[in-house]
């Protein structure tokens, strides 16, 4: 899983059936960099995932990437490649460490 | 699989049911050379791999699947925690 920043939910007009009724959210994900400033920035390249959580705008959220994204709608045969599993509450980062080369 | 360094643990209260009492930790993937992943990633934990040791992560979701049951979204597992690495000098470039 990766981890990332709600940045929104999209809407679908006209959709393949198996995403009627489904929250998509638009994910920004985070960089090491940017959760260690804790600034809730993101710095990765969007991307959409299928919610079930109620995740909302600037939580932060990991989502499941590939063929494993689709185990939750088991047995049905859903066509989604990213999927929303939890949503961050706490984190516990350790201190970034100072180089050795004086 | 790939070597990756514990940097962290995360705790989620909502979350897919299957991960119920999940150990989920914060890693970040390591490259031959040591240097670490710009993104994180966030691994499910039944070894107990403390903070600042390497891992090895498998980024397939059989064995959760085992675990948690055919519903689960967990893909990436820690399958084992590292002993001893490859000396990182003696696969460096003569002259780097």
């Amino acid at each position: 899983m990766r981890l990332g920043i709600v940045r929104g939910r999209v809407v679908l007009n006209s959709a393949v059936d198996a995403l009627r009724g489904r929250t998509l959210l638009l994910i920004e994900p985070m960089t090491m960099d940017n959760l260690r400033a804790g600034n809730r920035q993101g710095g990765g390249k969007s991307l959409v995932a299928i919610d079930e959580t109620g995740a909302g705008d600037g939580q932060m959220v990991a989502f499941t990437e590939g063929r494993e994204a689709a185990n939750p709608f088991w047995p049905e045969s859903v066509p989604v490649d990213s999927y929303c599993s939890l949503i961050v509450d706490s984190i516990n980062v350790r201190p970034q460490q100072v180089s050795q080369e004086i | 699989m790939f070597l990756a360094r514990v940097q962290g643990t995360a705790v989620a209260v909502v979350k897919h049911p299957t991960l119920a009492g999940c150990r989920f930790l914060l890693v970040q993937r390591e490259e031959a050379d040591g240097t670490l992943a710009d993104e994180p990633n966030l691994v499910v934990d039944w070894q107990g791999a403390a903070i600042g040791s390497t891992v090895i992560v498998s980024t397939d979701g059989d064995i959760a699947r085992a675990k948690f049951g055919n519903t689960t979204p967990a893909r990436m597992v820690v399958m084992g925690i590292v002993d001893v690495l490859p000396s990182r000098e003696s696969s460096a470039p003569v002259g780097a």
